[in-house]
């Protein structure tokens, strides 16, 4: 008992000690202020990130191309060692894949019942991008600028070119849905709706933004570096690519099912009223 | 451009996903998908399995309640029959018991009334007898009254045993 109430002891003052360091040596100096780095966090003129040699590009591409390559990994994995032993009865790992295929799957069946085949494809690259896209600046995965410094690598629609990418491809999925469902009404009917890339790309840009901003600001200072994290970082973050994950595939298989449907022609419905209407 | 918009970016972005749309078509979603149709199709097929077996199983029931039905039938007509045949042949004893009795009767008549025929001609002969035995006596005993003579022989020779 004595020996746990020192162990105890020892515990708590380690984290004193070390909190009071923390504290008192200080940072050892930013090369930008927080409205640089908050200007960049936006913009990304200044810390931009060589692709291969080629060419610099900002750290959401390098993080784009890091979350396709992690995904396609987990897939490949998941398709070589878990699905060949798939049972009919399900076991845990195979009820989540299951579970996250049948989501985006069911979405897609539920909103546009008639045509869905390519869109539950869509729905579940576009989901699991967004959801494992978002939760990846969690990672703080680093790498270095075209100037020599360190960056961490943010969440990859957090770039305003990803989140334009995401929202144009969403709504040309959309428009080749209506092409498939109805010729050239459907080009109509999806262009009506012409404020809905530049809503879906801002939406995502926004909200990922705003949380990349928050984070941003809670780790430019010190003081604030201690327990808020966790709420920020963490629970945020996790709501965060939940929400977002779930709002583009939404209006996706929403406005893709609406677009699709296949439209009923007036003047036969108007015979077929007349027909069944009881004469008078 | 405004927010540093990159059009080669953004089509760098375009080539990304559509990478990761192939890459997941092929190593997660199809497949996976593939499983779940074919646990549903062997589902189904079990379902159908099960299907045929309970109509199968249904019209063998309703075979057997048939097979039943006849039997039952059968039971039926076979009782009717055993009691049609009981019943005949109760009558057909009852008839020959009658016959036998109304036989037996007659026979019996016929037999009372040959001993009545015989009774009275041997009563007939006796008379005649006692007849010829008292014109015997009275022949026989002289000095003595006819009448009562006759009398005593009619009374069986009680006089003659009185004296």
């Amino acid at each position: 008992m004595r020996q746990h109430k020192k162990a105890l002891a020892l515990w708590l003052t380690a984290i004193l000690l070390l909190l009071a360091g923390a504290l008192l040596t200080g940072s050892p100096g930013r090369s930008e202020s927080v409205q640089e780095a908050m200007r960049d966090a936006v913009l990304h003129d200044v810390n931009q990130v060589g692709l291969l040699g080629i060419k610099a590009v900002s750290p959401g591409m390098i993080s784009a191309f890091t979350v396709t390559a992690f995904l396609l990994l987990l897939a490949a994995c998941m398709r070589i060692f878990v699905i060949p032993r798939f049972q009919y009865v399900p076991g845990r790992l195979q009820q989540l894949l299951e579970e996250w295929v049948g989501l985006f799957d069911g979405m897609a069946k539920s909103n546009s019942p008639h045509r869905n085949g390519f869109l539950g494809l869509y729905l579940f690259t576009a989901g699991s991008y967004i959801f494992v896209g978002t939760l990846f600046e969690l990672l703080g995965i680093q790498a270095v600028t075209t100037h020599g410094a360190p960056i961490t690598l943010p969440a990859p629609l957090s770039d305003v070119n990803a989140a334009i990418a995401m929202g144009t491809l969403s709504y040309l999925v959309i428009l080749s849905g209506g092409i498939a469902g109805n010729g050239v009404k459907g080009v109509g009917k999806t262009l009506k709706e012409f404020s809905l890339p530049i809503s879906m790309s801002f939406r995502l840009f926004g909200a990922l933004l705003s949380g990349l901003l928050v984070t941003e600001l809670v780790y430019y200072f010190v003081s604030l570096s201690f327990i808020l994290p966790v709420v920020v970082g963490v629970l945020f973050t996790l709501l965060h690519a939940l929400i977002q994950s779930y709002v583009l595939t939404m209006l996706t298989a929403l406005y893709y099912g609406e677009v699709s449907e296949v439209a009923h022609s007036p003047k036969r419905e108007k015979k077929t009223g007349k027909a069944a209407a009881p004469s008078v | 451009m405004p927010l540093n918009i990159d059009w080669q970016q953004i089509l760098l972005h375009w080539m990304n996903l559509v990478i990761l749309t192939g890459g997941l078509y092929i190593l997660l979603y199809k497949p996976v998908k593939q499983f779940m149709a074919k646990r549903e199709a062997h589902y189904q097929e079990l379902d159908r399995q099960a299907q045929d077996k309970l109509a199968q199983a249904e019209a063998l029931k309703g075979q057997y309640q048939a097979k039943l039905d006849e039997a039952a039938e059968e039971i039926r007509q076979t009782r009717t029959k055993a009691q049609q045949d009981l019943q005949k042949s109760v009558q057909d004893q009852l008839d020959q018991a009658q016959a036998e009795a109304k036989s037996i009767v007659a026979k019996a008549r016929e037999e009372a009334e040959a001993s009545r025929e015989r009774i009275y001609k041997e009563s007939q002969r006796e008379l005649r007898e006692m007849a010829a035995k008292a014109a015997k006596k009275l022949a026989f005993r002289r000095g003595a009254d006819p009448f009562d003579q006759f009398l005593d022989l009619a009374e069986g020779g009680g006089a003659d045993e009185r004296r």
